[in-house]
C-alpha cells in the first residue's frame, strides 16, 4: 500500500484522487503505527522548509520513517518541499534535512538576477535523465507545475535524476537509490502528473 | 524555460457560473462544477475561481463548492470571494485548493497577507486587484465587487503585497471586464514594471491574439480570461473552450521568440 | 423475464428484455418485420432521396429569403446532428442557426465537436442554459421516481426550448439528426417513455421535486407536434433519412474535416446519458438500450449479428470508469454515493406508477401512423 505521510502539509486529497484514478490503492499515514503496512511512500510538502521539519517531527513519524526508508530501503518519493527535505540543510531555514540524499538547498535569489520573478511559478520544461524509470513514458516534451523558491543543489551529480531551467538550469528530480524527490507537482500537472505517479507506483 | 500560464477564470454567483460586463448584469452560464471538469479535461494550466457574492453578501466561503472544485482539479486551483482571516484561508488550502486569492480584507488590512503567508506560504497567497478608471483618467483599486473605491493606486497596492509576502499578483481591469476587446496592456507593462512578483493580467481577452500580445509585452506572464473561454460567436453563446497544446506552442513561439530559439 | 421466457431475434438482438415484443414463426421479432414491411418500402436514399432533398432545400431557401438564417438545426456533439450540419451547409447550400441546449452535462468532447463544428463550417450558435439547480432538482426527482426514463428531464427541455425558440423567431424548419440509420429499431416505451408527456413530468416533480420550475422549459407533445407545427408552421425535417448515412463513414468524414473526437458509444457526449444508458438502467432494470441500437445496426448492414452478440456480451464500459462516474453523478446531483447506491438498490417502477397523458399520445399516434407520418413502432 503507497502511503502518504500526512503530517498536515502538501495537497493530500490530490494525491489520493489522482491515484483514485489510477486504480492504485492509498491511504494516508498521520502516525507512525499508520506506516505498518506501506510499501511505498510519498512525502508532500508546501511553505516553509522549517515548518515542514518541525511539523514532520511533531507527527511522531520521524524516527519510524528513517527506519524505513534507511534500514528498510522503503521506496519513497519526496514532492516540491518534501524533497527539499531530503536534502542536509536548506539556506531558507535553520534546522537541519532529513539528509537522506546528500546536498544543501539554496534560493533563486542568491543567483542575484534581478529580472527572475519569485516564486518559479508555472509550466517548465523538464528534462530528465536517459534511463529513469520514474520518468518513462516521459522522455519527450514531459512538462509539470512548478510552485517554489528554492532548488535543490546534489553534492553527487549522479543523484540528478532531471532538471529543468529557471534562471540556471538546476535538478528539478532527486534519486539516490529508492530515494526519490521531485520539485514540481505531479499531483496537479495533468496527464504529465498522473504517469509520473504511475510510475512511482511501479517502480 | 517557464511557460506563459493561460488561466480561465470563472466567477460563481448565488452557486452558478455567471459572466458580467464591467462587473455588472450577471449573466447565467451554467453549473460551475461542470466547467471546472471540462476545463480540467482540456488539461487548462491553472484555474480561478472567485465567488463574486460572499464579499459583497459578507458571508463565508462556500467550502463545500471549494471542495466538489477541488476535487476534480488535476491543476493548480485558484480560490477567491470573502477570504477574511487565516483560519478560512487554511481551511481552503486544506481542501485540495493551491492559492488563495485576497482582495478587500487584504486592502482593508494588509497585515492578512503576511499573516496567512506565515500559515500556508508565500506561494499560496495570491492578491487579486480590481482596478477602474475615473473620468480623469486615474487607475484605482475598487472592492466589493466595484462597488466600493479603495482610493489607492493598483502600482501602491501591488508593490505593498510583495513587501508583506504575496505570492502573485492578479491585476483585473473593471473596465475591460466581459468586453473582449483586448487587455490593458499599458497597466500590466506599470505593474511588470514595478514588482518583481509573478503576475496575472484579467479583463479584456476576447482572442488568442489578445493573449500573445499580452505575453509579448510582459514576457512570462499568466493571461486570464472570462468570457473568452466560455462564450462564442457574435451571440455570445456558451460554450467552454481553451486553447490546445499545438495552440499554446505557436503562442508561445510568436510571441516569446527568444524563447523558441532555446527550446 | 424469467431464464424460461427469454427469447432472441433470430434476425437482430431485440429481446424479451422489451416485455412487449412478439415473433413469428421464423423467429423474427415485430422490429424487423416492421423495419421490412414500413419502413424500408418507404425509405429512399437514392434519386428519389434526392428528388426530396432538392425539393425541401429549394423550399427553405425560398421562405428563407431575406432573413438572416433559414433553417435551425440543433447539435450536441453526436455524430448525427453533427453530420447534418456539415450536410446542411456544404452539400445543400442551407444557411442554419445552430442550436446548443446546455443542461449542465456536457462533456470535453461534446463541446469540443460543436466548437470544430461552428468554425470548420463558419456558422452561427446560440446556446441555452438550462438553469443546473432546476435541472438537477428535476433529475434527482426523476432518480427518486424509481423511472427507467431518466433522460426525460434532459430530452424534454431540449424539445421545448427548439421549438420555442423555432416558434418565436419565426425559423420555419428545424432539421433534426434523427434517421433510420441508426434508429429503425426504437427503444421500448417500457425503457424510454415519452420525454414530451408534460402530465407525467409534472407529476413526477410534484412528488419528488424540491423546487418550482421557474425557468425550466416545458412544452407538452400537443404543443410540439401539432400547435408548432400546424399553428405556427414550424417543420422538422429529417434529411439523413435521404442519403446513405453509414455512421462509420460519417463519423471519420468529421474527424478528418473537422478533427472531431470520436465517442466510445451512441449518446455519449453528455456523461450523465453515458452512465444512466451504459450503467444506471441495465444494472437496475435489465434494459440496455444498446441492443435497440445494434439491433437497428443489423438491419441496415453496418454490422453483423455476431458482432452486436459479442459487443452487448460486455458492460458499455469499464468498471472503473463507472465507478468515478457513479461519485461524480452523485456530487452533480448533491446527494452521498451512499444515497445514490440505495436509489440504485431502489424498487423499480415504470410511467405507469405516474399521471401521464399516454392514452391521448396513443391516438396522436395511430393518427400519425395512418397518416404516413411516424413509421418507427413505438411500444
Amino acid at each position: 500500500m503507497i502511503r502518504i505521510v500526512d503530517y498536515g502539509l502538501g495537497n493530500i486529497l490530490a494525491f489520493q484522487n489522482m491515484y483514485k484514478r489510477l486504480n492504485v490503492p492509498v491511504g494516508l499515514a498521520k502516525t507512525a503505527d499508520d506506516l505498518s503496512d506501506a510499501t511505498r511512500l510519498i512525502l508532500p510538502g508546501v511553505g516553509a522548509f522549517d515548518h515542514a521539519m518541525e511539523e514532520l517531527d511533531r507527527s511522531g513519524m520521524r524516527a519510524r520513517l528513517d527506519e524505513l526508508v534507511l534500514g528498510g530501503k522503503m521506496p519513497v518519493l519526496g514532492i516540491c518541499v518534501g524533497m527539499q527535505m531530503l536534502a542536509e540543510r536548506s539556506d531558507e531555514g535553520k534546522l537541519p534535512g532529513l539528509g537522506w540524499i546528500p546536498g544543501d538547498v539554496k534560493g533563486f535569489k542568491s543567483l542575484n538576477q534581478p529580472d527572475l520573478l519569485l516564486p518559479h511559478m508555472g509550466w517548465n520544461d523538464v528534462r530528465p535523465a536517459a534511463g529513469h524509470r520514474l520518468f518513462n513514458e516521459l522522455t519527450t516534451d514531459a512538462r509539470f507545475y512548478f510552485l517554489h523558491s528554492f532548488y535543490f543543489e546534489c553534492a553527487d551529480p549522479a543523484h540528478v535524476a532531471a532538471v529543468s531551467s529557471y534562471g540556471k538550469e538546476f535538478s528539478c528530480a532527486v534519486s539516490a537509490g529508492h530515494i526519490h524527490g521531485v520539485q514540481f507537482h505531479p499531483e496537479k500537472s495533468h496527464h504529465f502528473g498522473a504517469q509520473l505517479l504511475k510510475n512511482f507506483a511501479e517502480l | 524555460m517557464l511557460r506563459p500560464r493561460i488561466i480561465p477564470c470563472l466567477l460563481v454567483h448565488d452557486d452558478g457560473l455567471v459572466k458580467t460586463v464591467k462587473f455588472k448584469d450577471p449573466k447565467y452560464v451554467g453549473d460551475p462544477i461542470n466547467a471546472v471538469k471540462i476545463f480540467n479535461e482540456k488539461e487548462a494550466d491553472e484555474l480561478i475561481v472567485l465567488d463574486i457574492d460572499a464579499t459583497v453578501q459578507g458571508r463565508e466561503p462556500n467550502f463545500r463548492l471549494i471542495a466538489q472544485f477541488a476535487a476534480e482539479c488535476r491543476m493548480p486551483l485558484c480560490y477567491g470571494g470573502g477570504v477574511r482571516t487565516v483560519e478560512q484561508a487554511k481551511r481552503i488550502i486544506g481542501l485540495g485548493v493551491e492559492k488563495v486569492a485576497l482582495s478587500a480584507a487584504a486592502i482593508e488590512d494588509p497585515t492578512l497577507i503576511s499573516r496567512i503567508a506565515a500559515e500556508v506560504g508565500s506561494q499560496s497567497v495570491v492578491v487579486v486587484l480590481d482596478v477602474k478608471t475615473s473620468l480623469f483618467g486615474k487607475q484605482e483599486v475598487w472592492t466589493h465587487n466595484g462597488r466600493k473605491n479603495s482610493g489607492k493606486s493598483p502600482l501602491e497596492l501591488a508593490k505593498e503585497a510583495e513587501r508583506l509576502g504575496a505570492g502573485e499578483v492578479v491585476i483585473n481591469s473593471i473596465d475591460r471586464d466581459g468586453q473582449m476587446k483586448g487587455y490593458d496592456l499599458a497597466l500590466a507593462r506599470k505593474i511588470r514594471e514595478a514588482t518583481r512578483l509573478p503576475m496575472s493580467v484579467l479583463g479584456g481577452a476576447g482572442s488568442l491574439q489578445d493573449i500573445g500580445a499580452l505575453i509579448k509585452e510582459c514576457g512570462v506572464v499568466g493571461a486570464s480570461a472570462g468570457s473568452f473561454f466560455v462564450f462564442k460567436g457574435q451571440y455570445r453563446a456558451v460554450l467552454i473552450s481553451y486553447p490546445t497544446p499545438e495552440q499554446k506552442d505557436e503562442l508561445m513561439n510568436t510571441a516569446l521568440p527568444s524563447r523558441a530559439a532555446h527550446a | 423475464m424469467s431464464q424460461q421466457n427469454y427469447r432472441i431475434c433470430a434476425n437482430c438482438i431485440m429481446d424479451t428484455s422489451d416485455a412487449g415484443i412478439t415473433f413469428d414463426a421464423r423467429g423474427w421479432c415485430d422490429y424487423c418485420n416492421n423495419y421490412h414491411d414500413n419502413i424500408l418500402p418507404n425509405w429512399h436514399t437514392d434519386e428519389r432521396g434526392q428528388a426530396e432533398i432538392d425539393a425541401m432545400v429549394a423550399k427553405i431557401k425560398k421562405d428563407g429569403e431575406g432573413r438572416e438564417y433559414d433553417c435551425l438545426l440543433g447539435i450536441s456533439g453526436g455524430v448525427d446532428s453533427s453530420y447534418l450540419a456539415y450536410l446542411a451547409k456544404e452539400k445543400f447550400g442551407l444557411r442554419p442557426l445552430i442550436f446548443h441546449v446546455d443542461a449542465g452535462w456536457n462533456s470535453q468532447q461534446a463541446v469540443h465537436n460543436i466548437e470544430r463544428i461552428v468554425d470548420g463550417l463558419g456558422l452561427h450558435l446560440h446556446t441555452e442554459v438550462i438553469n443546473w439547480q432546476e435541472m438537477k432538482d428535476l433529475q434527482l426527482a426523476y432518480f427518486k421516481a424509481q423511472v427507467p426514463h431518466l433522460d426525460t428531464p434532459q430530452d424534454h427541455a431540449f424539445f421545448a426550448t427548439l421549438y420555442n425558440f423555432a416558434a418565436k423567431h419565426k425559423i420555419k424548419y428545424i432539421l433534426n439528426g434523427g434517421n433510420y440509420s441508426t434508429e429503425c429499431v426504437r427503444e421500448p416505451l417500457e425503457w424510454a417513455y415519452h420525454a414530451s408527456d408534460l402530465v407525467q413530468l409534472r407529476d413526477i416533480h410534484s412528488k419528488f421535486g424540491t423546487r418550482p420550475l421557474k425557468t425550466f422549459p416545458q412544452s407538452d407533445i400537443f404543443t410540439y407536434k401539432i400547435y408548432y407545427r400546424y399553428i405556427k408552421g414550424v417543420q422538422v425535417w429529417r434529411p439523413l433519412n435521404c442519403v446513405p448515412y453509414i455512421k462509420d463513414e460519417a463519423m471519420q468524414l468529421l474527424i478528418d474535416k473537422f478533427g472531431w473526437q470520436k465517442y466510445a458509444h451512441k449518446h455519449y457526449e453528455s456523461r450523465f446519458t453515458r452512465f444512466y444508458e451504459g450503467y444506471w438502467q441495465p444494472t437496475k432494470f435489465g434494459y440496455d438500450k444498446r441492443r435497440a441500437h445494434f439491433s437497428s445496426l443489423i438491419l441496415t448492414g453496418q454490422m453483423t449479428r455476431d458482432e452486436a452478440l459479442e459487443r452487448i456480451a460486455k458492460p458499455a464500459y469499464d468498471e472503473a470508469t463507472i465507478a468515478t462516474d457513479f461519485e461524480y453523478i452523485a456530487t452533480k446531483l448533491d446527494i452521498s454515493v451512499e444515497e445514490l447506491r440505495a436509489l440504485h438498490d431502489g424498487p423499480k417502477k415504470s410511467w405507469r406508477d405516474y399521471k401521464s397523458r399516454k392514452s391521448l399520445i396513443d391516438v396522436g399516434t395511430k393518427v400519425m401512423r395512418a397518416v404516413g407520418i411516424q413509421r418507427g413502432i413505438i411500444r
